[in-house]
C-alpha cells in the first residue's frame, strides 16, 4: 500500500507545458514505386481500381497483410486547359479530379463564372503562374502523420528517353519553406512552392498539413518520349490528353528514381513538479519496510528515518488516484534532502 | 452555420473488451508467432519482411522489406548532394550537422531543444547533455518485441550472488500468495524456497496481452519429437500452472509454477521427469543431457539456446507452443447526432446556388450585404426525359462535424456515400469514436 500522505500541486508554479516535435525521415526510393514487385507496369504493390480514377502504391505486394499504403497517385487538368477535349480520355473525370482537389485544398475565387481557383506555381493565388495540368501524389496519413516537415520534401524524376529515362534527372524540392515563411496558408493548411533544383522554375507545389504534392506536367516538358511507346511514343500533353489516368500514372511511376521528406508529429507534454519536502516521504506503507515492527533500514533508534521513493502518484481533488510515474531507480530519501521531481505527462 | 447540440442522451461512454488470442511456437531456438513463417524479402532478400525477427513484433510495421542502404543522400536534398561531403564540410567549418542521411529506412529524429525531450537510447543525462542545442537524435525502426526465457540457477544466494529479474518479482510473488500458496517464495509445508530451486523464467511483453493475461487460457505445451509429453493449464483460474496432460503422464495433478497475469511472467519450478529421453537443453553445458522437465520448457525462446550452445543435436527434438489470450480495455464515445424534420436541409457549398446569379446586392468601405432571393439549385431528379421535375428542398449530408463548446471543430465523420435528406426525413447518424 503507498504512503496515503498528499502534497498539494500548485497548478500556477508547479505545473508547465510543453510541445516536442518528434519527426520521421520518410524515404521512398524508385524500386518501390516500380519493377521490385512483378514488372512494371503490373507491379503487385500497385493497386488499380475498376472506377480508374486513382491507383495506390504500397511498399510491398497488396494482398499481403505487411504491406503499408504509401500514396494514391492521379492526374487531373482543368476545363480551360488546352489538354480539355470531348475526345479526351476520362477527360470529365480529369477535370472532376482536378476541381475536386482544388476546391478541397484552395477553395472558391468568389466570381459566379469560373468559382474554383487553379493552382499557381507561386505563393500568391492571383491567376498568374497557373498549373493546368497536374500529377496529384497523395502521401497516406501513415507516413506524414501530423504535417509534412516544411523544407524537407524532395522528388528526383527522369527526364530521358523511355527505355533510359534516368539518362537526365530533375530534382523539385520546397527548398524556401520553412516554419517561418514562403508558405501560403489556404483551406487545406500551408502550402510551398516546388523549385527545381539549381534554378528557379517552379513546377509544383506541395500542401504540408494535407501531404498532398501538386506536381505540374511541366518539369516533363520537352521529353519527347514520357511514354512507353505502346501507342506510339508520346510527350507528357499527349498521355494527359490520350492515355487513361492510370496509364499516365504508369508513366510518372516509371519515372521517380527518388522521393523523400520528413514528417512531424507533435507531442504535448504537461510537467508537473513534485515537491518532496526534507520532512515528509521519510517513510513506507510498503509491508517490507518493518521487520518485527522495526523499520528495517535503520540499525539503531537513533538513526534518522530512510526510504527509496519508488512512485509517484497524481490524485485529483478527490484523492483518487489518476496515473503513476515510475523512478528509473529508487531515490534515497531522508530528511537532510529536499527533492522536486519533474514528471512529464505525454498526450 | 447552425450548430445542434448533444443532449445528455445523446452521447454515451462503453468500455470495449477484447480478448487478442497469442500463440507462440518455439522451435531449434526460433519462435513462432501466431503461426507466421519467416519471411524473406524480395529488396530485403537477405533478411526478414518486417527487418524483426522471426516471433518478434514489429511496432508500427515499418520498414516493411527495405533493406539498409548507404545511399549518401541527404534527406531533402537532390542526388548532387553528398551526405558524407556535407558532414566533412560541417565539421571542418564547426557548424552543428543539422540534416540527415537518406539510409533507405524510416527512422525517428528529433532535435534537442529546451523540451529536453530524447530518445530512451539516450537514457543517461551525460550522454544527453554531450548534444549541443539543436543537434539531431536520431534512433532506428522497427521497434520490436518477443517472449524471452530465462534460465536460471542461482534466483537469490546472497545480496552479491542473485538474479535481479527474480528479485525484482519477489515481493510481487509474496503478494498473490492469497490467490494460491504456490506464489509464497518460500514455503514450510510442503517445503520450498524458490531461492534456491532452479527456476525458469518466462517474460511476455504487455503488448501481446494488453492489460493482463486471461485467466484460464493458459496453455503450455512440451513436445519430444512431436508428441506432446506434458501440458499446463491455469485451471483453476488462480493463477497456478497444473499439469493436465496427457493423461496418465508424470506429474499429471501438479502444480509446476505459477503466473503473474498482470505483469506477464511465467515462473516454472516443476522439475520432474516428462521423459526418460535424455536430451542436450542447457546452454554452455558442453553437450550434458537432461530429461525434459518443466524447468526447460522454451529453451530457444531469445535464451541463447541452439544446437551449437547446448551442445548437441538432440535439441531439435524438444518443441514447445504457449498459447494464452489477453485482456485489453478500448474506452469508446458513442454520440447521436440528429437531423429532424425541417432542419439540415441547406448546403453552404457554393454549387448549391445556381449558377450566374449575381452574388452581392451592396458593398462599400462600411457595408457588404448579398442578395437575398438567389435561387437554389434544383437536385430533384426527373423520372422523365426532356422534364425538369418540381423543384423540392433536399441535400444531400456528406458529413458531420463535431465541435467543442467553444465551437471549434474537433472532429469529422465522413459518410461512406451522401445520404439524401428531404424536408419531410429524418435521420440519426451515429458516431463511434475510440478513445
Amino acid at each position: 500500500m503507498a504512503v496515503q500522505n498528499y502534497e498539494n500541486i500548485d497548478i500556477n508554479s508547479d505545473v508547465s507545458t510543453t510541445r516536442t516535435l518528434l519527426h520521421e525521415v520518410i524515404p521512398i526510393t524508385g524500386t518501390i514505386l516500380s519493377g521490385a514487385y512483378g514488372t512494371w507496369p503490373n507491379d503487385t504493390n500497385i493497386k488499380n481500381y475498376s472506377h480508374g480514377m486513382f491507383q495506390s502504391v504500397y511498399d510491398y505486394p497488396y494482398l499481403s497483410s505487411s504491406a503499408n499504403h504509401i500514396f494514391d497517385l492521379t492526374v487531373g487538368f482543368d476545363e480551360t486547359s488546352p489538354l480539355s477535349a470531348s475526345a479526351a480520355t476520362q477527360n470529365t473525370k480529369k477535370i472532376n479530379l482536378y476541381n475536386q482537389f482544388s476546391q478541397l485544398l484552395l477553395g472558391y475565387t468568389g466570381s459566379t463564372t469560373d468559382g474554383v481557383r487553379k493552382f499557381e506555381s507561386d505563393l500568391t493565388l492571383d491567376g498568374t503562374g497557373t498549373m493546368k495540368d497536374v500529377f496529384f501524389i497523395n502521401f497516406a496519413r501513415l507516413l506524414t502523420k501530423d504535417q509534412i516537415k516544411k523544407g524537407t520534401f524532395s522528388l528526383t524524376v527522369g527526364t530521358g528517353a523511355f527505355g533510359s529515362a534516368f539518362a537526365g534527372t530533375k530534382t523539385l524540392y520546397d527548398v524556401s519553406a520553412s516554419n517561418t515563411g514562403e508558405t501560403t496558408n489556404t483551406f487545406g493548411g500551408d502550402y510551398g512552392v516546388l523549385f527545381e533544383s539549381g534554378s528557379s522554375n517552379a513546377h509544383g507545389v506541395l500542401f504540408y498539413q494535407a501531404g498532398i504534392a501538386v506536381v505540374s506536367s511541366s518539369i516533363f516538358s520537352g521529353v519527347a518520349q514520357f511514354d512507353s511507346g505502346t501507342y506510339g511514343y508520346r510527350t507528357v500533353a499527349e498521355s494527359l490528353q490520350s492515355s487513361s489516368i492510370s496509364g499516365t500514372c504508369d508513366m510518372l511511376r516509371h519515372r521517380i528514381q527518388n522521393l523523400s521528406y520528413n514528417n512531424t508529429t507533435e507531442i504535448n507534454s504537461k510537467i508537473y513538479f513534485c515537491r518532496v519536502p526534507h520532512n515528509k516521504f521519510n517513510y513506507s506503507s510498503n509491508p517490507t519496510y518493518l521487520s518485527g515492527s522495526k523499520i528495517r533500514v535503520k540499525e539503531v533508534a537513533t538513526d534518522p528515518p530512510v526510504s527509496y521513493i519508488t512512485t509517484i502518484g497524481l490524485y485529483n481533488s478527490a484523492n483518487e488516484l489518476l496515473a503513476t510515474a515510475k523512478l528509473s531507480e529508487p531515490l534515497r530519501k531522508d530528511p537532510t534532502q529536499e527533492l522536486i521531481l519533474r514528471v512529464r505527462l505525454d498526450y | 452555420m447552425s450548430y445542434k447540440k448533444f443532449n445528455t442522451n445523446d452521447i454515451l461512454y462503453n468500455t470495449m473488451e477484447a480478448q487478442p488470442k497469442s500463440s507462440f511456437f518455439i522451435y531449434d531456438g526460433l519462435i513462432y508467432y501466431n503461426n507466421m513463417p519467416k519471411q524473406t524479402g524480395t529488396r530485403n532478400s537477405s533478411g526478414h519482411v518486417r527487418n524483426a525477427s522471426s516471433g518478434f513484433l514489429s511496432l508500427y510495421e515499418y520498414n516493411i522489406d527495405r533493406p539498409l542502404v548507404d545511399t549518401d543522400r541527404v534527406i531533402g536534398e537532390g542526388p548532387d548532394v553528398s551526405y558524407d561531403a556535407l558532414v566533412t564540410n560541417y565539421q571542418a567549418s564547426g557548424t552543428q550537422v543539422d540534416f540527415l542521411l537518406d539510409n533507405a529506412r524510416i527512422y525517428p529524429y528529433i532535435s534537442k531543444d529546451s523540451a529536453r525531450s530524447s530518445f530512451k537510447t539516450f537514457g543517461a543525462v551525460n550522454d544527453y547533455n554531450e548534444f549541443q542545442y539543436g543537434a539531431i537524435l536520431s534512433a532506428s525502426y522497427p521497434l520490436s518485441s518477443s517472449i524471452t526465457r530465462e534460465y536460471i540457477t542461482t534466483p537469490y544466494a546472497s545480496t552479491s550472488s542473485y538474479n535481479a529479474h527474480y528479485v525484482a518479482l519477489k515481493n510481487k510473488l509474496d503478494f498473490y500468495a492469497v490467490r494460491s500458496k504456490h506464489y509464497k517464495v518460500s514455503s514450510s509445508s510442503p517445503a520450498w524456497n524458490k531461492d534456491t530451486q532452479t527456476l525458469n523464467l518466462i517474460s511476455i511483453p504487455s503488448i501481446f496481452y494488453g492489460t493482463r493475461i486471461r485467466p484460464g487460457t493458459l496453455s503450455l505445451k512440451w513436445y519430444l519429437s512431436g508428441s506432446l509429453i506434458g501440458e499446463l493449464r491455469d485451471e483453476k483460474e488462480n493463477g497456478e500452472l497444473i499439469q493436465v496432460g496427457p493423461a496418465g503422464s508424470t506429474g499429471s495433478g501438479s502444480v509446476a509454477g505459477v503466473a503473474l497475469y498482470e505483469e506477464g511472467f511465467l515462473l516454472l519450478t516443476g522439475s520432474w521427469d516428462l521423459s526418460t529421453t535424455q536430451l542436450a537443453l542447457i546452454s554452455g553445458s558442453g553437450g550434458a543431457l537432461n530429461e525434459p522437465a518443466w524447468i526447460y520448457y522454451g529453451a530457444g525462446a531469445n535464451d541463447n539456446v541452439n544446437q551449437t550452445t547446448v551442445g548437441g543435436a538432440t535439441y531439435v527434438s524438444a518443441s514447445f507452443s504457449l498459447d494464452f489470450k489477453g485482456h485489453t480495455e478500448t474506452q469508446t464515445v458513442t454520440m447521436f447526432a440528429h437531423a429532424k424534420v425541417g432542419e439540415v436541409n441547406y448546403s453552404n457549398n457554393p454549387t448549391f446556388i445556381q449558377k450566374g446569379q449575381t452574388q452581392m446586392e451592396y458593398t462599400s468601405s462600411h457595408i457588404y450585404e448579398e442578395r437575398s432571393d438567389r435561387l437554389m439549385i434544383n437536385t430533384v431528379s426527373s423520372s422523365h426525359s426532356d422534364y425538369s421535375a418540381s423543384f423540392e428542398r433536399q441535400v444531400y449530408i456528406s458529413r458531420v462535424g463535431v465541435y467543442d463548446k467553444f465551437k471549434n471543430l474537433i472532429g469529422v465523420a465522413t459518410l461512406s456515400n451522401p445520404v439524401l435528406k428531404k424536408e419531410a426525413d429524418e435521420y440519426s447518424f451515429k458516431i463511434k469514436l475510440d478513445i
